[in-house]
C-alpha cells in the first residue's frame, strides 16, 4: 500500500456549493397577464432587482432600479409616462430600451444621452403568453433568438392547463445537469434501467434521447428545455424554464402541455398520466418525477468541478464544458474551477 | 501662482491667481466668474464652456471626444469659437500661467 491520496479525501472541505455566474440567455421572467398597462413593479432576478413596466402601448421594459441621475430607485414611485418610465425624484424619462428621452428642466442633455442609452435594460420578447429577458452581464445584445414552440403559442390543437413552480436551493447548472446524468435515474428515481440515451451538443442548443424516443428534449440555452414524453404513441411535452434568481437560487418553472385529445379519450388518459409522471408520483408507474426526489439533492450537494466517474455516467463533462459558453466572465480562475 | 486672464460676460476683465494642479474650471468657478461647472469635469453639463484665446488655444491638448460631443451639444444654444473648451478639461498649472479666455454665454 503506498501513501493515501489526501486531495482525494479532503477535497469537500475546499468544494462550494454554487461556484458558478449568473449565466448569459433568454430567461422567463413572469407571465404576460400579469403585467398591467402601466405598470411598474420590482422583480428579484439574475442576483439583482429589476424594474418592470408595461408602457401605455403595452411595451415592457426591465431596467435596473436605480436612475443615472442620482441614484433614486424608479422601482419605488417610478411611474409609467407614454411609452416611458420615469424617475419619481427629476422626473428623467427613459423608454423600455433605456435610453434618456426626458430630462423636464435641463436645456442641453448630456452629450451620451444621444449615443447610448442610459439606463441598462434588459432586451424583452414577449412570447409563448409570457415575458422573457435576455440576460448578458456585459449587456451584449441577444445572440440567438427563442424558437417557436407550437404547444405554447398556436391558439389551437393544444390543451392542459398545468403549470408549476419551484424553489431549488442550487445553481441552475447543477439542476440541468440532471439531465445527462442518465445513472441517477434508475437510482434516484427508481427507473427499472439505466435508459440508453443520446446526447449533441450544437451551439447554444443540446438534444437529449433518452430510451430510444421515450423522452426526447432540446435544450435552448441555460433557460429554456422543451421535452417530449411519450407513451403508446401518446406525446406530452413539458416546457420548463428556469430561472436564476440568484447565485445560489434557481425558480424552476413548467407548463405541461398536449395535443388537443377529446374529453374521454383513452389519448387523454395518457397524456394525463405521463403529465403526473413527470411531475411526481404517476399511479402504476415504477419511477418518481422530479418533485419527490431531485430535490434533496439539488438543495445540500456541493459542486465537484473534478468529479469521479465510472463507466455507465452520462456525459456529464461534455454537459459542463458546453454549459461553460453561457458563463460571460474575465475571471480565469473562477471559469477554470467550475 | 499661475494667473489666469479673465473676460467675464458683462465683459470686465480680471487676472486670477491660483494654485495649479486644479481643472481650470475650479478655478473660475471658485472665483465666481460665472462658470458653474455642474457636473464636475463628466462633460454632460456645459456650464464651464469658455473661449480660449488663440494664441493659447493652440497650445492645449486635443479635445476629447465627449469634450466635443458636449461643445457639439451646446451650439445650438451658443456661438462656437475655434477656441471653445470646457474649462474643467484644461489641467491648470504653471505651463499655462497667463492663459486668456473668456467665459462663454449661458446655454
Amino acid at each position: 500500500m503506498g501513501a493515501i491520496n489526501l486531495q482525494q479525501l479532503l477535497e469537500s472541505q475546499q468544494l462550494e456549493r454554487c461556484p458558478f455566474p449568473i449565466p448569459a440567455g433568454w430567461f422567463f421572467v413572469d407571465w404576460s397577464s400579469s403585467l398591467a398597462t402601466e405598470e411598474v413593479r420590482n422583480v428579484y432576478i439574475f442576483g439583482q432587482e429589476w424594474v418592470l413596466f408595461r408602457s401605455e402601448s403595452g411595451k415592457v421594459g426591465m431596467t435596473d432600479p436605480y436612475c443615472p441621475h442620482l441614484g433614486a430607485h424608479i422601482g419605488h414611485g417610478g411611474k409609467v409616462v407614454g411609452e416611458n418610465i420615469r424617475c419619481p425624484f427629476h422626473h428623467w424619462e427613459y423608454d423600455p430600451e433605456g435610453w434618456c428621452k426626458k430630462i423636464p428642466y435641463g436645456k442641453v442633455a448630456p452629450p451620451i444621452t444621444k449615443k447610448q442609452a442610459i439606463l441598462r435594460t434588459l432586451p424583452v420578447v414577449e412570447k409563448y403568453g409570457q415575458i422573457w429577458a435576455w440576460y448578458h452581464p456585459k449587456c451584449e445584445a441577444p445572440s440567438w433568438e427563442l424558437p417557436y414552440i407550437p404547444e405554447m403559442e398556436d391558439a389551437e390543437g393544444w390543451s392542459g392547463d398545468r403549470h408549476g413552480s419551484w424553489t431549488a436551493s442550487t445553481a441552475i447548472q447543477e439542476i440541468a445537469e440532471n439531465g445527462v446524468d442518465f445513472a441517477h435515474l434508475k437510482f434516484l428515481h427508481g427507473a427499472e434501467q439505466i435508459p440508453p440515451a443520446e446526447v449533441k451538443f450544437d451551439g447554444h442548443i443540446i438534444d437529449i434521447d433518452m430510451a430510444q424516443g421515450y423522452i426526447v428534449g432540446r435544450g435552448y440555452g441555460p433557460g429554456l428545455n422543451v421535452f417530449y414524453f411519450t407513451q403508446n404513441g401518446v406525446s406530452a411535452t413539458m416546457i420548463s424554464y428556469t430561472q436564476p434568481i440568484d447565485l445560489d437560487k434557481s425558480q424552476m418553472n413548467m407548463s405541461f402541455r398536449y395535443k388537443d385529445y377529446p374529453e374521454g379519450s383513452q389519448e387523454l388518459t395518457i397524456a394525463k398520466k405521463i403529465v403526473d409522471h413527470m411531475i411526481g408520483e404517476a399511479e402504476g408507474e415504477e419511477s418518481a418525477g422530479f418533485e419527490s426526489v431531485d430535490f434533496i439533492v439539488w438543495n445540500h450537494k456541493k459542486y465537484r468541478p473534478n468529479p469521479l466517474l465510472c463507466d455507465g455516467d452520462g456525459p456529464v463533462l461534455q454537459f459542463r464544458k458546453w454549459f461553460k459558453q453561457f458563463y460571460i466572465t474575465d475571471d480565469k480562475e473562477l471559469l477554470e474551477k467550475i | 501662482m499661475p494667473k489666469v486672464e479673465v473676460t467675464t460676460r458683462d465683459g470686465s476683465r480680471r487676472t486670477l491667481e491660483a494654485a495649479g494642479g486644479s481643472p481650470l474650471m475650479e478655478v473660475l468657478r471658485d472665483a465666481d466668474t460665472g462658470v458653474e461647472g455642474t457636473c464636475g469635469g463628466m462633460c454632460s453639463c456645459g456650464t464651464c464652456h469658455v473661449y480660449v484665446a488663440a494664441e493659447w488655444a493652440s497650445r492645449l491638448p486635443e479635445r476629447s471626444d465627449d469634450e466635443a460631443m458636449m461643445l457639439e451639444a451646446l451650439q445650438d444654444f451658443v456661438e462656437l469659437r475655434p477656441g471653445s473648451r470646457l474649462a474643467c478639461q484644461i489641467e491648470f498649472d504653471d505651463q499655462l500661467s497667463g492663459i486668456s479666455v473668456e467665459i462663454a454665454p449661458e446655454a
